[in-house]
């Protein structure tokens, strides 16, 4: 096996989800004759949940799952951790086909391996904020004294270590997804799976939540898997996105690939709202060495490929020559002038639909 | 007329049924006549056992912590009234018979409730049977009680027990199915393995539920304590059966005074018992 195989936590290949009493039917009529949704549902009154969805999440990456309600990334989410059988495909987490788990691996593999968070929270009632945050140690037959030890660092690490013995019902509900969030880390899964935790919270606290998300997740090394119908959350957080529309996966890159480059009209649409300022990297707005002369590409400040518009504006406007040149690993890789730079913030459908009133 | 003739073979059979369940089960309702009156005899001893005021203050001092401070002076009261109009052997009586009865109708009633919440073809089962005790008048089945239990507390803690248990097992029952899904999720996420997810999901949701289900149960076996005196019952029940027969109007309102007394104390503070489930 390749190191870059070893670091694949989750393989999702060619899955499928049909809901619907003659599911069977609906999945030999897809096999073999290649049925659509459409005739699905006409004929065998199944509905799809999710279409052949082939991805793969790697070691410490969070992997945002955009779309909007009914486009089957709550389902997909689900099939991750076999809350939800799939109707075909395999989902392989670690190399481990799930599907073949018998329920007490499976169990473990829920327990170890991959946390979840909700957008309802569930924290249940009768119990302290620390108890909630315990609960998934209490399960695991973890000892008390020692799982409220965990819980409490868990507690710290999202800044509730004051609200360990409150009632869920005391906290406001930024603060109860926090609890949710100690909870799904206190168990130390390699993997969160978070199904729109802030879908419900208000603009604000949401933002501040992301962030200390992606903070988190990284500092402790953890994978996720974050489920949002929130495209600039899914910018904001995600270091790749795939995007979701009836079930079926149009899209899988990262954000600035999706910004750029965006896959059909769907996605053009979505992203027609982005702001492409802090996306557009300096390796996506160069033009070719070739654009200026030699010796004053010598003479031109450096950067990296992954520089964003703010830093490069900066240092265009700190020359005279108005450019400055990428360098990757210590080669001339391009250029970006002013004139780049300002094309790829107007951004290519622009330039068309400009063309377009021209003609 | 034939149909007389059909019908006197019906009452024929339905009497050699009760002969034949009556011989061969003798040995069965021997064992369950001496649980139930050992469980009334044992309850009733342990009430006897303080001074009437000890145990007086000490409903008063449980009403006044569940309920308020009003109410534990009102309970305390009443139960003193209960003494001091000479009825505390038949007000204890009729405690231990309406507590040993809700207490047997809440085991039982909360196993099949909880069976009956996880399986909808158990509870399908289960409903009109209840739908049946409910509806059927009391009398029907103190009768075959009698002849089976014979004259005393069995059979009117059996009978109150029948109507007694369909709130706790129905109460019970939709406390256990009604479990929020996002919280069932919760516990396959979590790893949780079917016994974890009931109790430490399924059953604090229930909780409350099941506690209504507790109070409705002790109310409808209050209902059962006059009724139940025809059969033996001993305690208020019977003081009131006794009194009608003699006339003795004075005596029977007496005793429906100290019933209305108990019903309304113990309906208080298990309400408030319900109430402080989360």
């Amino acid at each position: 096996m390749t190191n870059e195989a070893l670091d694949v936590l989750i393989d999702c290949r060619n899955v499928w989800k049909i809901f619907g009493e003659r599911s069977d039917e609906a999945i030999k009529a897809i096999r073999e004759r290649g049925a659509g949704k459409r005739e699905v549902l006409r004929d065998y009154n199944c509905v799809v949940g999710v279409s052949d969805a082939s991805f793969q999440i790697r070691k410490g990456e969070i992997f945002c799952i955009m779309g909007l309600s009914g486009s089957g990334k709550s389902t997909l989410v689900r099939l991750l951790n076999r809350l939800i059988e799939p109707s075909m495909g395999k989902v392989e987490v670690k190399g481990r086909d799930i599907a073949q788990m018998g329920p007490k691996d499976l169990r473990a593999l829920r327990a170890h391996e991959i946390g979840m968070v909700f957008q309802s929270v569930a924290l249940i009632p009768g119990r302290t904020v620390l108890d909630n945050a315990a609960f998934g140690l209490e399960v695991q037959g973890v000892a008390k004294a020692e799982r409220h030890k965990i819980a409490s660092d868990a507690l710290a690490r999202v800044g509730l270590a004051d609200w360990a013995n409150h009632m869920p019902r005391q906290l406001s509900g930024g603060m109860q997804q926090r609890v949710g969030l100690a909870r799904a880390i206190a168990s130390d899964p390699e993997i969160i799976l978070m199904d729109e935790p802030f879908s419900a919270l208000d603009p604000l606290i949401r933002k501040q939540l992301q962030d200390e998300f992606r903070e988190l997740t990284k500092s402790l090394g953890k994978s996720a898997v974050f489920i949002t119908h929130d495209l600039d959350e899914a910018m904001r957080i995600g270091d790749r996105i795939a995007i979701m529309k009836d079930g079926i996966m149009i899209q899988q890159g990262t954000a600035e690939d999706i910004v750029l480059h965006p896959a059909d009209a769907y996605v053009a649409e979505f992203v027609a709202g982005i702001s492409r300022l802090h996306l557009v990297k300096a390796h996506s707005l160069m033009a070719p060495v070739s654009e200026v002369p030699g010796d004053v590409l010598a003479r031109l400040p450096r950067t990296s490929p992954e520089a964003d518009v703010q830093a490069l504006i900066d240092l265009v406007l700190s020359t005279p020559d108005q450019a400055v040149a990428v360098e990757d690993a210590g080669t001339c890789i391009g250029v970006v002038t002013a004139r780049t730079l300002l094309e790829g913030i107007r951004g290519e459908e622009h330039a068309a639909a400009t063309i377009e009133v021209v003609a | 007329m034939a149909w007389k003739q059909q019908i006197k073979a019906f009452d024929a059979w339905i009497d050699a049924g009760m002969t034949w369940i009556g011989t061969h089960g003798s040995a069965a309702f021997s064992a369950l006549r001496g649980l139930l009156e050992g469980g009334y005899d044992g309850l009733l001893w342990l009430l006897q056992l303080p001074p009437w005021w000890v145990l007086g203050l000490a409903v008063g001092g449980l009403a006044w912590r569940l309920v308020g401070r009003g109410f534990g002076v009102i309970a305390a009261a009443g139960l003193i009234l209960c003494w001091g109009m000479g009825l505390w052997p038949e007000t204890l009586e009729t405690l231990a018979l309406v507590l040993s009865a809700t207490t047997i109708a809440v085991l039982v009633g909360g196993i099949i409730g909880v069976v009956a919440g996880y399986s909808p073809r158990v509870a399908g089962f289960v409903d009109p049977v209840l739908d049946l005790i409910q509806t059927l008048p009391p009398y029907l089945y103190l009768l075959p009680a009698i002849a089976f239990l014979g004259y005393g507390p069995a059979t009117a803690i059996l009978a109150t027990f029948i109507v007694a248990v369909p709130p706790t097992v129905k109460l019970t029952a939709l406390g256990i199915s009604r479990t929020p899904n996002e919280f069932l999720e919760l516990g396959t996420a979590t790893g949780a393995s079917g016994w974890q997810t009931f109790v430490k999901i399924r059953l604090p949701f229930a909780a409350r539920s099941i506690m209504a289900g507790v109070n409705q149960s002790l109310m409808m076996a209050f209902g059962m304590v006059v009724i139940a005196g025809i059969v033996g019952s001993g305690g208020l029940g019977e003081t009131i059966y006794a009194s009608v027969r003699t006339l003795d109007i004075a005596k029977s309102v007496d005793a429906a005074i100290a019933i209305v007394v108990l019903t309304i104390v113990l309906d208080r503070i298990s309400q408030a018992a319900q109430k402080e489930t989360p």
